[in-house]
């Protein structure tokens, strides 16, 4: 594998590819002290390991990556080799700019990017969510960097919308697996108490099936049925569940009020909550506060 | 036409069941609902998630499926799982989650009272060995250890107490859940003082003891409505899942018993006297006047077996469990009763009955150059099988027993089903309706309703799909291995207590 760098604002590949800061393959054969201290960006990071085995330091936890193995870091994530320095090896990388990128896991990539808003919402979170920063045995994204690549290098026609592409598929393909290498060898119940869990935290949030079952690594129409064996609700039934009880508990606090108490709890408006509340309890919210 | 309701608030889920008046299930639904590990030992479920679960499927079922047919609900009957602790305040409102049977924090409190004085005369009054499990000692952990919530305690209720509660207005418990706290004095049906004043609390805090027939109320207006029952809707406090189990699998004549094995499992048998053991190993739950439910329960049945099939089940297919563990049954069946000698003891949760041990381990045992894969797997379902068994034993020396019964997804693997009628030297009876608690609390209220005029009717009338004969040749075999399970069970006293401070150290 021959080495390569390209580099925003130095090679000429890039022009026109304003968010793509970085790309190339190394071949490290000696090691050099405080070659790879610690870092943050606001830029996406990718690293596919070709030969040798890497010790990294990723968000605060460390990692030893092998051959077919992948590092992902996010914007405001820290990275960095866990002795200071390249371990001896060969790696592909790429780091890709984000227009915009929050606290609240919400991350724009850019007008390049032809991801809808909503998938492109959907990814970041789950990237963030499934705070996996690893994945193994992954062969498929270095032949998607290959082929940026050779799209960036031999500018065929229609390069420039092929090369965009590419990233938006590198970046379906790392959400996709990372759901679905987090419940390797797990089972549904164990899945499903870990999907609950990230519902509990963001409860106002307005979650969908889609968001629901990539927290799982399931595509919707399996999810739906899995989720209904299990629990015996849909999921947004489900959701309704945890909803309403958490409402009941707010309820039973009388310095909260009853729109508050709905937003909280996920509700678009506190009719919302109060239709769905009496249909299932046969009392308004407000009545169910007054009873003993 | 007239139908029953039984709703049974299960460790997971609720089921709710809906018969005709000749016992056939005419719609069933259930609704599950997640439970809390936010420290090791600490096992909590959300009260208000429960009740919201349970109204949600109650509703469905009446409307999808009762309101077409034209069914007109005459009563609803309640079951629950034992041993659960809710505080709630002057207000009536919980004070944090409901803590479940499978919770252990309380064990310091549970060892320093078992082996005093006084656990001895609290076991023999009220039944309930002195477990982490047990309310009596839950709630005296509160005491100990969360003296805030202790004190703003207004009542101590059962998870089900509450949901009535709240369907209802009243606080009320039925004498067989009532008699798996700890609390009840299961000779005088009365709270037993010596108990109360060990949790630190007085009777004033404890709902209202009624007979399993007892009636809490009447459903309030609001219900009535959403549900669309009737005023008249007759609501039956009920029982517990374990004594329920036990009628609904037509185990009321002295001479049978019934194995329930899910998760987690029990052995148990009915009588009208208590069993006396001075060594205090089973439970005397109290069903009826001088109807008495004994046993003793498992912490490791289907729970280990799946724990074993995650660790080394073939997963190619994801999250198809089951497949996964019919395709380890298949391959256990290859080898011969007895595993070629290979033993397991399969206390990967510690265990209750028989030898009541929280620091006990698992272990593979027997080991040669010769085993494979299949032993490993035939093994762990036999291991769990000689727990339950060594259950079974004890209780023959108190009863006879000349077949059982049994319930429980684990136990009615057809695999599992021939293993326990080889090991116990027992015929067992597969009984049609598989859900035994439901069917129990059919039947309960069918004697209530006056279909049946007494407990051992109503058994009888169980249906038995087959009759599965023990093979004397594997019993022989299971008879010798176990001889050998049973001894290192306790031989390794000392050992599990250690490595259990190891492993706990380690976490």
């Amino acid at each position: 594998m021959n080495q390569f760098l390209l580099n925003q604002g130095a090679s000429q590949e890039l022009d026109g590819f304003g968010h793509i800061r970085e790309i190339g393959i190394r071949k490290n054969t000696s090691v050099q002290l405080n070659s790879l201290c610690s870092t943050t960006t606001d830029n996406i990071r990718i690293y596919y390991i070709l030969d040798g085995k890497f010790e990294w330091f990723i968000h605060d936890r460390s990692h030893i990556l092998y051959p077919g193995d992948l590092a992902i870091i996010l914007p405001g994530q820290s990275f960095g080799g866990s002795r200071g320095f390249v371990d001896i090896g060969t790696f592909c990388w790429i780091s890709i700019e984000v227009k915009h990128a929050d606290n609240s896991r919400r991350m724009v990539l850019g007008d390049w990017s032809g991801l809808s808003e909503s998938d492109s919402v959907t990814i970041s979170k789950i990237l963030q969510l499934n705070n996996i920063v690893v994945l193994s045995k992954v062969k498929e994204a270095f032949i998607i960097l290959q082929a940026i690549k050779d799209e960036l290098f031999q500018r065929e026609i229609g390069y420039t919308t092929r090369v965009n592409h590419l990233i938006d598929e590198l970046l379906i393909f790392i959400a996709r697996q990372s759901g679905r290498q987090t419940n390797l060898r797990r089972d549904f119940p164990e899945m499903f108490t870990k999907m609950e869990e990230a519902l509990r935290q963001n409860l106002g949030h307005q979650w969908t099936v889609e968001e629901m079952a990539a927290l799982i690594g399931l595509g919707t129409t399996a999810f739906s049925e899995k989720v209904k064996v299990f629990t015996g609700f849909s999921p947004l039934n489900y959701l309704i569940n945890i909803r309403i009880s958490e409402a009941i508990k707010l309820l039973k606090k009388p310095e909260i009020n009853v729109t508050e108490i709905a937003l909280e709890t996920g509700f678009y408006s506190s009719q919302h909550f109060s239709t769905t509340f009496k249909k299932l309890t046969g009392y308004t919210p407000m009545e169910f506060r007054k009873k003993k | 036409m007239e139908c029953v309701i039984t709703i049974e608030l299960g460790t997971n889920a609720v089921r709710v069941f809906a018969f005709d008046l000749n016992g056939n299930v005419v719609a069933s639904a259930k609704g599950s609902y997640p439970t809390f590990h936010i420290q090791p030992d600490y096992s909590e479920q959300d009260p208000e998630q429960i009740f919201i679960t349970m109204l949600y499927v109650l509703k469905n079922l009446i409307t999808e499926n009762l309101q077409p047919q034209r069914y007109a609900v005459q009563s609803i009957c309640f079951i629950a799982s034992m041993h659960s602790v809710l505080a709630i305040d002057k207000q009536g409102a919980p004070l944090g989650n409901v803590i479940t049977w499978a919770d252990n924090r309380g064990k310091r409190e549970a060892d320093e009272l078992k082996d005093s004085d006084l656990g001895k005369v609290l076991y023999h009054a009220t039944g309930t060995p002195i477990h982490p499990m047990s309310p009596l000692v839950k709630i005296a952990w509160l005491k100990n250890n969360d003296k805030d919530r202790f004190a703003h305690t207004s009542k101590f209720l059962s998870i089900k107490s509450y949901i009535l509660q709240q369907l209802t207005g009243e606080y009320v418990i039925d004498h067989s859940l009532a008699s798996a706290t700890g609390l009840l004095n299961i000779h005088t049906v009365q709270w037993e003082s010596k108990a109360l004043e060990f949790a630190g609390i007085h009777s004033g805090q404890l709902p209202e003891l009624m007979p399993v027939f007892g009636n809490p109320g009447k459903l309030r207006k609001e219900y009535q409505k959403s549900l669309g029952l009737g005023a008249n809707t007759r609501v039956m406090v009920g029982s517990s899942d374990g004594c329920m189990a036990t009628l609904g699998a037509g185990v009321w004549r002295e001479d049978k018993a019934v194995v329930t094995i899910e998760d987690s499992g029990a052995v148990r048998i009915v009588g009208n006297h208590v069993l006396r053991d001075d060594r205090r190993r089973f439970f005397n739950y109290l069903l009826a006047e001088n109807y008495y439910v004994s046993g003793g329960p498992t912490n490791n049945g289907g729970v280990v077996f799946e724990w074993f099939a995650r660790q080394f089940g073939d997963f190619r297919v994801p999250f198809d469990t089951e497949q996964i563990m019919e395709n380890l049954i298949h391959e256990a069946s290859r080898v011969r009763a007895g595993s070629n000698g290979l033993l397991f003891l399969p206390y990967l949760l510690g265990e209750r009955a028989p030898i009541w041990n929280a620091n006990a381990r698992g272990s593979y045992f027997g080991l040669n150059i010769k085993h494979e894969r299949q032993h490993f797997i035939r093994a762990t379902i036999e291991g769990i099988l000689y727990e339950v068994y060594s259950i079974g034993k004890i209780l023959q020396e108190h009863r006879t027993i000349n077949s059982l019964s049994i319930n429980g997804s684990f136990a009615t693997i057809p695999f599992c089903a021939q293993l326990m009628a080889d090991i116990f030297n027992k015929p067992i009876n597969m009984v049609k309706n598989l859900n035994s608690a439901s069917r129990g609390a059919f039947l309960l209220s069918a004697i209530d309703m006056g279909i049946y005029p007494d407990f051992e009717k109503a058994a009888g009338s169980t249906d038995y799909q087959h009759t599965i004969m023990p093979r004397e040749e594997d019993h022989a075999t299971y008879n010798r291995y176990f001889q050998i399970f049973e001894r290192l069970s306790v031989k390794l006293k000392d050992e599990f207590e250690e490595l259990a401070a190891l492993q706990h150290g380690a976490q």
